[in-house]
């Protein structure tokens, strides 16, 4: 199964558990975002990627920069563990 | 393979730590206090105020883990960096159910490092 099949058959699995209230404002605040003009502004490929400066989980401070001097880096954007 | 992971989320690090211990993960959770760098990366939006209730219904309350009230989110999104900060891959979707197979990634890694 892709990851892409798994994600669909947990969704799946939520929206037919979930108040249809609920699952209803979900999708229409993902077509609104959708809708928005969002992407336009997301930095793309040939860009110069933003540099920046964050704490790691061991609250230490990590810079891109750092990372970039020796190897590619992949960036994942994510939401949150819950 | 030779390139760095680095994953960003504006939750605060006490979750990033449980996270890493719940999934045995062994890469670098970066948190984002505001969602500040997300938002030099063009991918921060705001919860409409009913999302927010059903948010708050489900029991996830993301003024606790993030540490701010804004109620704000990164859209999900992956990007490859060259060692030069040129970004030679860019996939963002603001639905958050559809995510690229991660074999996409490994082969632009695949072309860079090569």
């Amino acid at each position: 199964m892709t990851l892409q099949e798994k994600l669909n058959n947990l969704k799946a699995n939520f929206e037919k558990s979930a108040p249809k209230e609920a699952v209803d404002i979900m999708h229409r605040s993902t077509r609104d975002l959708s809708n928005s003009g969002i992407l336009e502004g997301v930095v793309r490929t040939g860009d110069i990627a933003p540099e920046f400066e964050l704490k790691d989980n061991n609250e230490k401070m990590i810079r891109l920069k750092d990372f970039l001097s020796k190897s590619p880096v992949v960036l994942s954007f994510y939401r949150g563990k819950w | 393979m030779g390139a760095e992971l680095l994953t960003i989320s504006p939750q605060q690090p006490e979750f990033n730590r449980e996270l890493i211990k719940e999934k045995n993960l062994t890469f670098d959770l970066l948190s984002d206090p505001g969602n500040r760098v997300a938002e030099t990366y063009g991918l921060v939006y705001a919860f409409p105020e009913d999302l927010k209730q059903i948010y708050l219904q489900f029991g996830i309350d993301l003024g606790k883990y993030n540490g701010d009230e804004s109620w704000t989110l990164p859209m999900p999104g992956r990007f490859v960096i060259d060692r030069s900060g040129i970004i030679k891959y860019a996939e963002v979707n603001p639905d958050y159910t559809v995510r690229p197979e991660p074999e996409e990634v490994i082969g632009i890694l695949k072309g860079l490092l090569s």
